[in-house]
């Protein structure tokens, strides 16, 4: 067993990361794929992809926004749009 | 004994014998490779007079076996024998006939002496010049009479009376040559101001549009279109000039959205109007025409078709007020020899061939193959090689693309080796522009250089016209086709050879169809006679009811069909309601017309109302109505947003409505994303799974709407068919699936003109209609945009203002896109891109565009190039 480590996303507090993985991917998975996300939604991602271990690389010049675009192997997952009209995906399962 | 029984007497006794014998002789004339004959016919051995007297007897029959006959007696006359008077005699014959254009082509052949009437006695030029000035119409616009025969005359006096017209005559009576001199003629002495050429196919629309330009070059005040877009009718209006647009029943729809109330036409002419009856398409049209005829009570409404049995059929909808005529001419302008052709047993290199003639068949000799045929497709070409020799003009019938395109290559490999000899310039262009413009590797370009080429629906229209083009002139001297030809291609032949044809999936053509086939057999004006060389008559498999007797085409309406499906469309409807259409027998022969009838009952209230009710059992429409005013109780489509979709069904609309309501995401995630942005391409998918589980199944299974939603995104975005080919490649390698070129190549094809541009215009102009409703049902009118519909963009794979303008400017697409390439701004206007091209005129040959582009892009853009003809080279 690991230990039991809370994350946060600004005020959302979570008492472990499997309660933040699972609440990312209810949030991902309200999304159709080409979709847009909310602007509520896109301040707790913001939040979520500093903790990111690439979190430098993929904010890169700056968020924009984000969308949820397919992913390999017919999946779905967040991607975050720059500032400079460059985009990324990342895995939510790595904003712990 | 009457006229009658004298012509009957005289084809089952009089001179039925001589006539085999001429049938034989003049069939032998016109094939290669026949094997020499111990006993011959000696021509000058034939009572000459005597036939020409019958011949002329025939002339004067209505029925066409005998007119068959009496032109028979009038080519074998002028071209079997060396003697003045009986040439003399078959070209008066001729002329009995109306066969002008016969008449001047034996003059050009130096077959008949010029001066004819000088010849003639005082009688026979009297009588000549009578039927001369009968045979004769007035173009009001340039004063000139023009020489016509009997169904191109009845045609101009009846168009021109007419409120409502419906014409029929074979392939090569010269119709859509007259059809246009009528219309051009219409619209320059002031008869319409709008005019609509409905063609049932986007390859006639490129035909037809051609021709018209070619007809109308240096008119001023009259101009063309194909686009269904605003600008040119607001053009037309602001300066008082006149419009002619040519449409398929789809755009003629974006159109009439576009333009609302503006919709205001002077004359409607459909062409290929049998294809009222199409599975699918046929209800489309039909609704286009009650569109447009609902919308301008006082049009004027002209329908063409081929060899139909019942043109009068289509006037039966003309309101009261109409004056309607029918013109039904089934008369010959050429001979056409029905051929059939059977290996000799033992000598598969040895083909016997016998002319079918009424009930008999007359043997005329045996063909000799160069190599043994082991397979279907060697049949084909080498029969076709060998019968055709090195005139050309042959056309060869394939079931399929990729079977047309391995007999194109068999055929090309008979060719006789030019390797010495430099290739014509305009097949090397054709051959550059299918490298450049599909691939590289596209087998076409390589068999064109032999001139030999293969042809089927999905090319783009740019390669396919050329095709067409290079083909008339006799520098492609074989042409493997599939059905496109059939479904309404202008393009006939010297000989056409076929085996076992089939139309659709592998079902065998039905007679009606074989004879649209091989009525393209013979050019009227540049040959006397055609031949349809039909292989393996007796085989079971090719020909499981045999070789089809002549016949003509029976107009029947799609609609009309389906309601005589009775109570399953009842149990159709019914189920439409309360399913999913992917659960539905029956779904894609009933969902069209079940559209039209409910968008129909929408309307009026009842169909018990609507023109066609009258067609049928009072009964069945009582219960359609009964089932329709159940479903309608639970529509809230209001009838003229049902009306802008035709065959969408409003259930399927309603359904939309519904899912749009229950979404519970930001509103404007339901719409289609621009090309340009990261997320268009999935929400393309996103959005036809919707329209899957919604409106109708058209982009069915979900899985494939990756595919389907990439080839939408990839046309819309502007790229060109080769470089969508190219990704689609690269894509295979990097995956690792396996492919062949060539299916990819058609495939590939196949996919931007069946997705891209017929399923995804049709339902995501639906889509965005509905979405428009829920928007303004939610208040939010500012997500709605009132750019080009999502329709029109995607029939023209264009999302650019800079790519509009080009095809606005009357480029294809190809040439568009190419040119596009070069330009930087994505803004261009009409006036701004014309300029850039001007600003460029000594510079386009430098642009590693093809020939065929540049030819393009100085015809349609630039003052220093003539338009060339789909017809050049043609009398």
């Amino acid at each position: 067993m690991g230990v039991k480590k809370p994350v946060s996303y600004g005020d959302l507090h979570f008492g472990t990361q499997t309660e933040a993985r699972a609440f990312l991917n209810a949030m991902l998975n309200k999304y159709d794929i080409g979709d847009k996300v909310s602007a509520s939604d896109a301040v707790i991602l913001t939040a979520a992809l500093a903790l990111h271990p690439e979190a430098e690389d993929k904010i890169g010049v700056g968020i924009k926004d984000f969308s949820v675009r397919s992913a390999d192997f017919g999946s779905k997952c967040f991607w975050v749009n720059r500032n400079d009209g460059t985009t990324d995906k990342f895995s939510h399962k790595a904003c712990v | 004994m009457s006229l009658a029984d004298l012509q009957s007497w005289l084809m089952s006794e009089g001179v039925s014998e001589d006539i085999a014998a001429l049938t034989k002789l003049t069939a032998r004339s016109d094939l290669c490779n026949l094997a020499a004959e111990t006993e011959t016919i000696d021509p000058d051995n034939i009572d000459w007079q005597r036939l020409i007297l019958a011949g002329s007897i025939l002339a004067r029959s209505e029925r066409r076996f005998d007119q068959e006959a009496a032109l028979r007696i009038a080519v074998a006359a002028i071209s079997l024998v060396d003697d003045t008077k009986i040439r003399d005699a078959g070209a008066v014959l001729l002329d009995k006939l109306s066969n002008f254009r016969a008449v001047t082509l034996g003059v050009s052949r130096g077959l008949i002496l010029g001066d004819l009437d000088g010849r003639l006695g005082v009688s026979l030029r009297l009588e000549s010049q009578r039927r001369e000035m009968d045979r004769s119409v007035l173009v009001e616009t340039t004063g000139h009479w023009l020489e016509v025969n009997e169904f191109q005359q009845q045609f101009w006096t009846g168009a021109s009376a007419a409120t409502w017209l419906s014409a029929s005559a074979p392939t090569a009576s010269g119709k859509t040559f007259l059809v246009l001199q009528w219309l051009v003629d219409q619209m320059g002495s002031g008869g319409a101001n709008v005019a609509i050429y409905l063609a049932p196919t986007r390859a006639l629309v490129s035909e037809i549009e051609t021709n018209l330009e070619v007809l109308l070059k240096g008119t001023k005040g009259i101009a063309v279109s194909s686009l269904p877009l605003r600008t040119k009718f607001d053009a037309t209006k602001a300066d008082g000039s006149r419009l002619i647009l040519v449409l398929t029943q789809e755009r003629m729809h974006l159109l009439a959205n576009v333009l609302g109330a503006d919709f205001l036409i002077d004359l409607l002419i459909v062409d290929e109007a049998h294809k009222i009856g199409d599975d699918g398409r046929g209800v489309i049209l039909q609704d286009a025409i009650e569109r447009a005829t609902r919308l301008n009570s006082q049009i004027k409404v002209i329908f063409i078709s081929p060899a139909t049995q019942n043109p009068g059929e289509l006037l039966t909808d003309a309101p009261a007020h109409a004056k309607t005529v029918a013109v039904d001419s089934d008369a010959p302008t050429v001979l056409q020899n029905l051929i059939l052709a059977a290996p000799v047993k033992g000598k598969p290199r040895r083909w016997m061939l016998n002319v079918r003639q009424g009930g008999a068949d007359i043997e005329i000799g045996t063909l000799e193959l160069s190599s043994t045929p082991s397979s279907f497709a060697k049949r084909l070409a080498f029969v076709a090689a060998a019968a055709t020799g090195e005139r050309g003009g042959t056309l060869v019938y394939a079931n399929g693309a990729a079977e047309s395109e391995d007999i194109a290559d068999l055929i090309s490999q008979l060719q006789p080796d030019n390797d010495l000899k430099p290739i014509d310039p305009e097949l090397a262009a054709l051959a550059e522009l299918a490298r450049k413009g599909i691939h590289p590797s596209f087998r076409l370009a390589p068999l064109v250089e032999r001139g030999v080429a293969f042809h089927f629906g999905n090319m783009p229209s740019l390669l396919r016209l050329e095709i067409e083009r290079l083909f008339r002139l006799g520098k492609i001297r074989f042409l493997v086709c599939t059905s496109t030809l059939v479904e309404g291609v202008n393009l006939s032949c010297r000989t056409i050879v076929v085996r076992g044809p089939r139309k659709g999936q592998g079902n065998p053509m039905e007679p009606h169809d074989f004879w649209n086939l091989a009525g393209r057999a013979g050019r009227w004006g540049d040959e006397f006679q055609g031949n349809i060389i039909c292989l393996d008559p007796q085989d079971q498999d090719a020909w499981p009811k045999g070789v089809p007797l002549r016949a003509r085409y029976p107009i029947r309406r799609e609609s009309d069909a389906v309601l005589d499906a009775g109570d399953t469309l009842v149990t159709f409807l019914k189920a439409r309601a309360d399913s999913k259409p992917s659960e539905i027998e029956n779904s894609g022969e009933f969902e069209q017309v079940g559209a039209y009838l409910l968008t129909t009952y929408l309307r009026l209230g009842s169909i018990a109302k609507a023109e066609f009710a009258k067609r049928h059992d009072p009964d069945l429409i009582q219960s359609l109505d009964a089932v329709l005013a159940t479903i309608a109780k639970g529509i809230e489509i209001a009838p003229e947003l049902a009306g802008r979709h035709s065959g969408v069904s409003p259930i399927g609309m309603q359904r939309l409505l519904e899912t749009f309501r229950l979404y519970q995401g930001e509103p404007d995630n339901l719409l289609p994303v621009e090309v340009a942005s990261d997320d268009s391409y999935d929400r393309f998918v996103t959005i036809m799974r919707r329209i899957n589980s919604s409106l109708f199944p058209a982009f069915e299974p979900d899985s494939r709407a990756t595919v389907y939603a990439l080839i939408v995104y990839q046309w819309l975005k502007g790229r060109s068919l080769a470089d969508i080919i190219r990704r689609n490649i690269a894509w295979h390698d990097k995956v690792g699936r396996k492919y062949t070129l060539p299916s990819i190549i058609r495939d590939t094809m196949a996919l931007v003109e069946q997705i891209a541009r017929f399923r995804a215009p049709k339902y995501l102009s639906a889509y965005m209609d509905v979405l428009h409703l829920y928007y303004v049902e939610i208040e939010r009118e500012d997500l709605i945009d009132d750019g080009l519909d999502i329709g029109t963009q995607l029939e023209f794979g264009v999302s650019s203002r800079t790519l509009i303008s080009l095809m606005e400017l009357g480029l294809s697409r190809m040439t568009a896109v190419a040119l596009y390439e070069k330009i930087a701004r994505d803004d261009l206007d009409q006036g701004q891109a014309k300029k850039w091209v001007e600003d460029r005129t000594d510079q386009l040959e430098g642009m590693d565009l093809p020939v065929i582009i540049v030819r393009e892009l100085r015809e349609r853009l630039l003052a220093d190039g003539d338009p060339v003809s789909p017809d050049e080279g043609r009398v």
